[in-house]
């Protein structure tokens, strides 16, 4: 009997270690040069979050400024300026309780459907979709986000239009300090995404085109109390 | 290419970077080609320009990420084993392959366990050194590239001329008629919203109904079992989320033994490559879809790829090969690379980085042209982020490629398989000619003296360029005759 592709890879795994082991067997780590970051001026809160939207508005995404109070209007006049009628949302307590005051032109659908068995309603049928996010990054305009049970990975991709929660009170200066003060290396889920725009591309010509497989849009709902 | 025409058992790139020289020939007279790579040079040198304004902070992220390449490339075999056990432990499978042909087999049956008949890739070249798409037309399996430049290239039926931006040497119309040819009902235009917006309905559709998502990675985090996606797209989120298997494939040099160590090369990735602050998505993968999640892949798997990369590795020098990020700054930067283009190279990586990574991948038989076709400028190695000094290894390849076959254990394939008799004879007589003054001198003499007997036309010198003229007396004998008059005058 031939060997199985598991065998074969057992083989090529030690082969490889064998030879790179070999290389570098006894070397000694305490000698290794220290490693010097950049020293990134600090900055204020005010600063940290002009740094963000003016990131994110670089990058084609539209940043709104609004008290939670108001979140539920601007949603209605943003999805009706757009003709659209659908929302699809994440059935999380703090995203249902803002999505109460939505219209009544706007029908809320919620993702509760398993993606193998409904791909084709969430390619074809859902032309927008919101999202809370996890943190913010001020120094790349990057919203972070953590999907959950609630919130699936797709909710965030797949719809044309994605509007976003931001709480400016969970925005971090820079990457580094965002890993490190949550210490993120000890719990990772199965996926977190940094999205700094709506999808793109320059692949013709370098020609920056918008929607490129992602949202064509991003809409950004920042709150600052 | 298609599928009868490859050959399992030799890199069908070997034979296309031996055809180096004529290559080089064919697209140099190609002006429309030429014009499109220097606009793009253009812009991409400028966008990398404006995302470092600051020169402290560029210099400091650069020794930084280079200290931190070389570090996990110090701890490789303990980092890849670390990475097995967390990615295992997260539920991701890993496989290891020392040849293209076994990755591709092994992505193959993994597809094949599965009954997948579909794919959609996102972009990876690590894939296209193993030429997985052919590998996977020969089983019927239909493999769609999914990122923009992937796709055109693709419907081209050619492989990527740049690694960051795989359609560089296709203007709009190009791409315009290529879509014509290619997709029903689609309306010719060179307006590149409706090109771009024609690929994404193709390709939603594709992502919907794939089996299988493969994708490359761009940092494999060892200590907590994660993989790391930067794009712009969200072809990669795509191919990652959607279909029911997503497969990952890549060197095992694309390990790094922190997350923190992500920050800083992932900054310096993104702004070397396009001059962006951050790409657009930024997705780090840990695990496959848990139980009550609604969405993600079912299994994940990682194909851990050696291809000559161990090779590099035993050598300290051509270690720092591996140092490297793929992100393009030196082909952005090389003067070469800008004039003959991604494809006269014949191999799957062009420019800088692919004159000092093919020798390792294809040999130094197939691939010996490439250090050479250099003019040693150093602008490859001021731009990369991780100091590689790509102009001292193109030097080295060069020398293992001349140097004397001995009995010494071999420091990679192909070694002194450039070296020529003629070469060394006439190197020989050079160094002979050198060393003892009454031969110079009388070989000058005669040679200055006879200058009329060069010929005018001398073989491809002469084939773009005007015959060198000696002088009639050797440089030796002027500053002797000016030293003389100078005397004279003096007195």
């Amino acid at each position: 009997m031939s060997i199985t592709y598991q065998q074969k890879s057992i083989v090529a795994k030690g082969n490889i270690l064998g030879k790179l082991k070999k290389e570098v067997a006894g070397a000694d780590y305490n000698k290794l040069p220290t490693e010097t970051g950049y020293q990134y001026p600090t900055s204020s809160f005010e600063a940290q979050l002009s740094q963000f939207t003016t990131h994110l508005e670089a990058n084609h995404a539209q940043v709104i400024k609004l008290k939670e109070t108001d979140i539920a209007k601007v949603i209605t006049e943003q999805l009706e300026q757009r003709n659209i009628n659908k929302l699809l949302y994440g059935n999380s307590a703090p995203i249902c309780a803002m999505l109460a005051g939505v219209g009544h032109s706007i029908s809320k659908e919620v993702y509760d459907f398993d993606l193998q068995a409904h791909k084709n309603k969430l390619f074809n049928d859902m032309p927008a979709a919101i999202t809370n996010s996890y943190a913010a990054i001020a120094a790349t305009g990057s919203i972070v986000l953590w999907p959950t049970i609630e919130e699936p990975r797709t909710l965030s991709l797949v719809p044309p239009v994605h509007i976003v929660i931001v709480d400016a009170k969970k925005l971090y200066s820079n990457f580094t300090q965002l890993i490190s003060a949550q210490q993120w290396q000890d719990k990772l889920p199965t996926n977190i995404v940094l999205v700094s725009g709506p999808s793109k591309t320059a692949d013709i010509q370098q020609t920056l085109a918008y929607g490129a497989h992602g949202p064509k849009e991003l809409i950004v709902l920042l709150l600052n109390s | 290419m298609s599928a009868q025409q490859f050959d399992p058992n030799e890199s069908k790139y070997a034979a296309s970077a031996r055809a180096f020289r004529d290559n080089v020939t064919r697209d140099l007279a190609n002006d429309e080609l030429r014009d499109n790579f220097r606009g793009a040079m253009d812009y991409l040198m400028d966008k990398r320009k404006n995302a470092f304004p600051n020169s402290d902070e560029l210099e400091t992220l650069r020794e930084q990420c280079k200290l931190i390449k070389q570090r996990c490339l110090l701890k490789l075999p303990h980092l890849l084993e670390q990475l097995e056990t967390n990615l295992e432990a997260n539920g991701i499978k890993v496989h290891w392959a020392e040849t293209i042909t076994d990755a591709n087999d092994i992505i193959a049956q993994l597809i094949a366990n599965k009954n997948g008949k579909t794919v959609v890739k996102g972009k990876s070249m690590v894939s296209e050194e193993t030429a997985l798409n052919d590998h996977l037309e020969t089983r019927d399996i239909e493999c769609l590239e999914s990122d923009m430049g992937e796709y055109i290239v693709q419907l081209a039926h050619e492989h990527p001329s740049h690694i960051i931006m795989p359609a560089i040497h296709q203007n709009k119309k190009q791409v315009a008629d290529l879509f014509a040819k290619n997709i029903d009902g689609f309306e010719h235009t060179t307006d590149v919203d409706a090109l771009i917006g024609e690929g994404r309905r193709v390709l939603r559709e594709k992502f919907s109904q794939a089996d299988v998502g493969i994708t490359g990675v761009n940092f494999a985090v060892a200590e907590t079992g994660t993989l790391c996606l930067v794009e712009n797209e969200g072809n990669g989120r795509m191919c990652s989320t959607v279909p029911n298997l997503h497969i990952a494939i890549t060197g095992i040099e694309k390990v790094v033994e922190f997350l923190e160590d992500v920050p800083p090369l992932l900054s310096l990735l993104t702004r070397s490559a396009t001059g962006q602050i951050i790409s657009t998505y930024f997705n780090m993968i840990s695990s496959p879809r848990k139980s009550d999640e609604k969405d993600g892949p079912e299994e994940v798997h990682l194909v851990l790829l050696d291809n000559g990369r161990s090779q590099a590795f035993a050598d300290d020098e051509l270690r720092q090969t591996l140092q490297c990020i793929r992100c393009g700054a030196c082909m952005n930067h090389c003067p070469v690379y800008t004039r003959i283009g991604g494809h006269a190279y014949g191999t799957v990586y062009p420019g800088p980085i692919g004159k000092i990574i093919s020798p390792h991948m294809l040999g130094l038989e197939a691939t010996n042209n490439l250090p050479t076709a250099s003019s040693l400028c150093g602008a490859c190695g001021e731009v990369c982020p991780v100091k590689i000094p790509i102009p001292k290894l193109l030097l080295r390849l060069r020398t293992e490629s001349v140097k004397v076959r001995t009995s010494a254990p071999e420091v990679m394939k192909g070694e002194s398989s450039g070296r020529k008799t003629l070469e060394v004879i006439i190197w020989k007589g050079w160094s002979v000619m050198h060393k003892y003054a009454f031969i110079y001198n009388t070989a000058m003499w005669f040679a200055t003296r006879l200058r009329k007997l060069m010929p005018s036309k001398i073989g491809v010198w002469t084939s773009v360029r005007t015959a060198p003229q000696l002088a009639p007396t050797t440089l030796h004998e002027q500053i002797k005759t000016r030293n003389n008059q100078k005397n004279k005058g003096g007195k």
